[in-house]
């Protein structure tokens, strides 16, 4: 029983950091429409920038200048590459961003090299124990802050005016700039609150239990794709929910692997698309996706 | 004299670098005025409004000549961003309003220029003074209001800045003929309250009436012009904009005088109408009941027609027959067919075609493919036939085009065949609808607000196509339409509805004297 709910308190935190990278997904795509294939590299971006700085400037100083050149980072992006673009067109933005991606992550991986370098967190290799349950300390910090950003994310897109411009511009770009809403300010704040989601999701990505930044930490961002995906693509509660779900099915199916083993090994790896797909198959435009033509 | 808030001089417009869509247009709005410009679809009133709001580079267009001034400052170089500031607002044609946000939320977005927090608390109550339903509703996703209550919101949002001069396009668009009054009136407040106006109207004896000045638009130039009084007297405009005796039917019923048919149309299949028998109908979406019990019955190669208030029950009934609604209960039989229980594909089978009130057409393709698309139903060469381009497709394609052409040629669309259709303005789109519908060979056609955003004189020329399909083809026809002198001079029996209930069937004599219909629907305009 412990051992279940260990599993599920892993699960869940894992899962909440996954929905902070599934957010920048939906974000990106509601106010730009680009599927962000270099959410990844941006994430270890952030994740680098901490890792180099935590030495001279200390573990916090580092922390705001990781999430804040992630932000700037993924707003250059957008203002140099995706506004520049002749055709406004998905496919060719996603193709695009693949091009950044490979780009981003062979000169993070050049100066990393094979090194795997040390976040310098407070919370270090601490645990936290609770009524027989055992958690890393920087998963349960993790899971408040990611609790803490989702409400300020709320608040922001239901109370503030520059969130309501947000969500009109998504829902309708040419309306909206007749409201005087310039698209490209709402473009850019979508991309910056990405990135920023992207770089703290790295920090604690690249915390206890994982050794530490290596580029293989663009990948794991890449695990926060399926939960986007089933969420809804355009849905921020879609994705933080997805996020969960993957978390959770990930952590269940590694904890109990050696139960499962008849399924083949790595079985963590595959568990998320298959829920992704299942999920699909069910509710073709994901769990909080908008349905299509919702009157005729 | 004092000067003017907006002037607009010999304004040419290109879309694509090529479609000219203005020429030399000029005109003006003093400050405290309302200005209507009136004009048949396609003559350039949309594209007017957008250069003047600076939101034409979103649908493809640009300004190649002439100048745009507001309140003394050349436009050229300004965008829609600064124009909202400036106190320029553009409520655009369709509401748009944003269907995911709550009516608060979408006043909060039309306010967004405003800065002041104050300023924009004594804009929301100025709104709500002037449409207390959203204030009652202010909670509720602006996509549950009705079409009346959607078009409030969508003007209530542009109001939000305290603008200076209001351009509303087409503000009358599918409303139900008591509700157009009542937007007349609103305008007048709007007015009264220090707001100029610029108006677009299709509705031209409710934008004579509210306007101090017109204007008329054609095919990119303006043809006329006067105080609103002046325009309104002329014969051309009564005839084209306004329709003599609006209250009353002015044409006889089809039996009498068959129209003259430029083209005939030839069935590739025996198919013949069948009895429509709509019994019972109830439909409900979670707590709401949009048909409550509903029955009539549609006689083969009849014409019928479905009014009442916007919110009614109308375009679910339309969406319930061509399948895209499930009934809750009761049935709807086509023949021997029980078209309720049926996939709209297989409704589609049985020979039913129809059309949308949102227009839902392949906007980057031509009209012609557009409409070659509702040709699959009756096409017989299959997909590999066609790829390897086989002698007996090629004939067939052939045949097909030849098929198409002669539907546009009926319906007013043959010049614009080779135009994509997000070219085209909003009531050419309509014709596009219906002939792909009619490409389909139907044995019913259910028609959702045929003239919707058309003139009179447009109107006309959509009945007189409506009544020659339906002699050439044998066909039966179900309509929405809010168009009153349209539905009275077209339909042969009318089924009215209010909040989902049948109130009053009969022919269009007996229905207009029905005291209950008056109350509910025409109101006073048709009194």
């Amino acid at each position: 029983m412990t051992y279940l709910l260990t599993q599920l308190a892993n699960g869940l935190s894992y899962g909440l950091i996954l929905g902070l990278i599934a957010v920048g997904f939906v974000i990106v795509f509601t106010s730009t429409g680009v599927l962000n294939f270099a959410h990844g590299s941006v994430l270890l971006a952030g994740a680098y920038l901490v890792a180099v700085l935590h030495d001279p400037i200390g573990f916090w100083a580092a922390a705001v200048v990781g999430i804040a050149g992630a932000a700037l980072l993924a707003v250059l992006i957008n203002a140099v590459l995706v506004r520049n673009l002749a055709e406004a067109n998905p496919g060719t933005a996603a193709i695009l961003m693949l091009g950044v991606d490979i780009l981003l992550l062979t000169e993070l991986t050049r100066r990393i090299g094979n090194r795997v370098l040390t976040i310098g967190s407070p919370w270090g290799a601490d645990v936290f124990s609770f009524g027989g349950i055992t958690l890393p300390m920087s998963r349960v910090i993790a899971a408040g802050l990611a609790i803490v950003v989702f409400a300020l994310l709320w608040f922001l897109f239901a109370r503030t005016g520059t969130g309501i411009a947000m969500r009109a511009a998504a829902a309708d770009g040419d309306t909206a700039s007749l409201m005087g809403i310039r698209l490209s300010r709402t473009g850019a704040a979508g991309w910056a609150l990405a990135g920023a989601l992207a770089a703290i999701a790295g920090i604690f990505l690249a915390s206890f239990p994982a050794p530490g930044v290596a580029p293989t930490l663009a990948i794991s961002a890449f695990a926060a794709i399926p939960a986007w995906v089933l969420g809804g693509f355009d849905s921020v509660v879609g994705a933080i929910v997805g996020g969960l779900i993957i978390g959770v099915v990930t952590a269940l199916a590694v904890g109990y692997e050696s139960e499962l083993h008849f399924l083949g090994r790595g079985l963590g790896e595959v568990v998320p698309y298959a829920v992704m797909i299942l999920v699909l198959l069910v509710r073709p435009s994901g769990l909080f996706g908008r349905k299509e033509a919702v009157r005729v | 004299m004092p000067d003017p808030l907006l002037t607009v001089d010999d304004l040419t417009v290109a879309y694509d670098g090529a479609v000219q869509a203005l020429r030399g247009v000029s005109l003006r709005v003093d400050a405290g005025s309302v200005v209507a410009v009136l004009g048949s679809n396609g003559a350039g009133k949309t594209t007017l409004l957008r250069a003047v709001s600076r939101s034409l580079g979103t649908v493809g267009g640009a300004v190649t000549g002439g100048t745009i001034r507001f309140g003394g400052q050349d436009l050229a170089r300004r965008d829609a961003s600064w124009a909202v500031r400036a106190g320029l607002v553009q409520v655009p044609e369709g509401r748009r309003i944003f269907r995911d946000l709550t009516v608060e939320e979408n006043l909060r977005a039309g306010g967004y220029t405003a800065r002041d927090a104050r300023a924009r608390a004594e804009a929301t109550d100025r709104v709500f003074d002037l449409f207390p339903i959203l204030a009652e509703r202010r909670h509720q996703r602006g996509g549950l209001l009705s079409g009346g209550q959607q078009q409030m919101l969508a003007m209530g949002r542009g109001l939000m800045t305290s603008p200076k001069l209001l351009l509303l396009d087409e503000p009358s668009l599918g409303l139900a003929p008591q509700l157009v009054e009542q937007i007349g009136d609103i305008i007048e407040q709007i007015h009264a309250q220090g707001t100029s106006v610029l108006l677009i109207e299709q509705n031209a004896s409710m934008g004579l009436r509210v306007a101090d000045r017109a204007y008329v638009l054609e095919v990119g130039t303006i043809t006329a012009s006067g105080t609103a009084a002046e325009l309104a007297s002329t014969d051309d405009i009564r005839d084209r904009y306004l329709g003599v005796g609006t209250s009353s039917p002015t044409r006889t019923t089809h039996e009498d005088e068959p129209v003259d048919v430029p083209v005939h149309l030839r069935r590739s299949s025996t198919a013949t109408a069948q009895e429509l028998r709509v019994e019972d109908l109830t439909v409900r979406f979670g707590g709401i009941t949009a048909l409550s019990e509903v029955s009539f019955t549609v006689a083969a190669g009849t014409i019928h027609a479905l009014i009442g208030p916007n919110g009614a029950g109308k375009s679910t009934c339309i969406n319930v027959l061509g399948g895209a609604y499930r009934a809750t209960s009761g049935t709807v039989h086509y023949g021997d067919a029980t078209v309720s229980a049926l996939p709209s594909h297989r409704i589609a089978d049985l020979g039913v075609a129809r059309t949308f009130q949102n227009i839902s057409l392949s906007l980057e393709a031509t009209v012609e493919d557009n409409l070659l698309v509702g040709r699959h139903r009756v096409m017989r060469t299959g997909t590999a036939a066609q790829a390897l381009r086989l002698p007996n497709a090629r004939k067939e394609e052939r045949t097909e085009r030849e098929a198409v052409r002669r539907i546009a040629v009926l319906l007013g669309i043959d010049a614009v065949l080779d135009r994509a259709v997000h070219t085209l303005s909003y009531g050419d789109r309509k014709r596009v609808e219906m002939g792909r519908a009619l490409a389909a060979e139907p044995t019913l056609l259910l028609l959702d607000e045929p003239v919707a955003g058309m003139t009179h004189g447009e109107s006309v020329v959509m009945a007189d196509a409506i009544r020659a399909v339906q002699q050439e083809l044998g066909l039966s026809v179900l309509l929405v339409e809010h168009d009153m002198p349209f539905v009275m001079g077209l339909a042969e029996r009318i089924t009215v509805l209010d909040f989902g209930k049948r109130i009053a069937e009969g022919s269009p004599q007996d229905v207009q004297r029905d005291p209950e219909v008056l109350r509910a629907y025409l109101g006073t305009a048709a009194a």
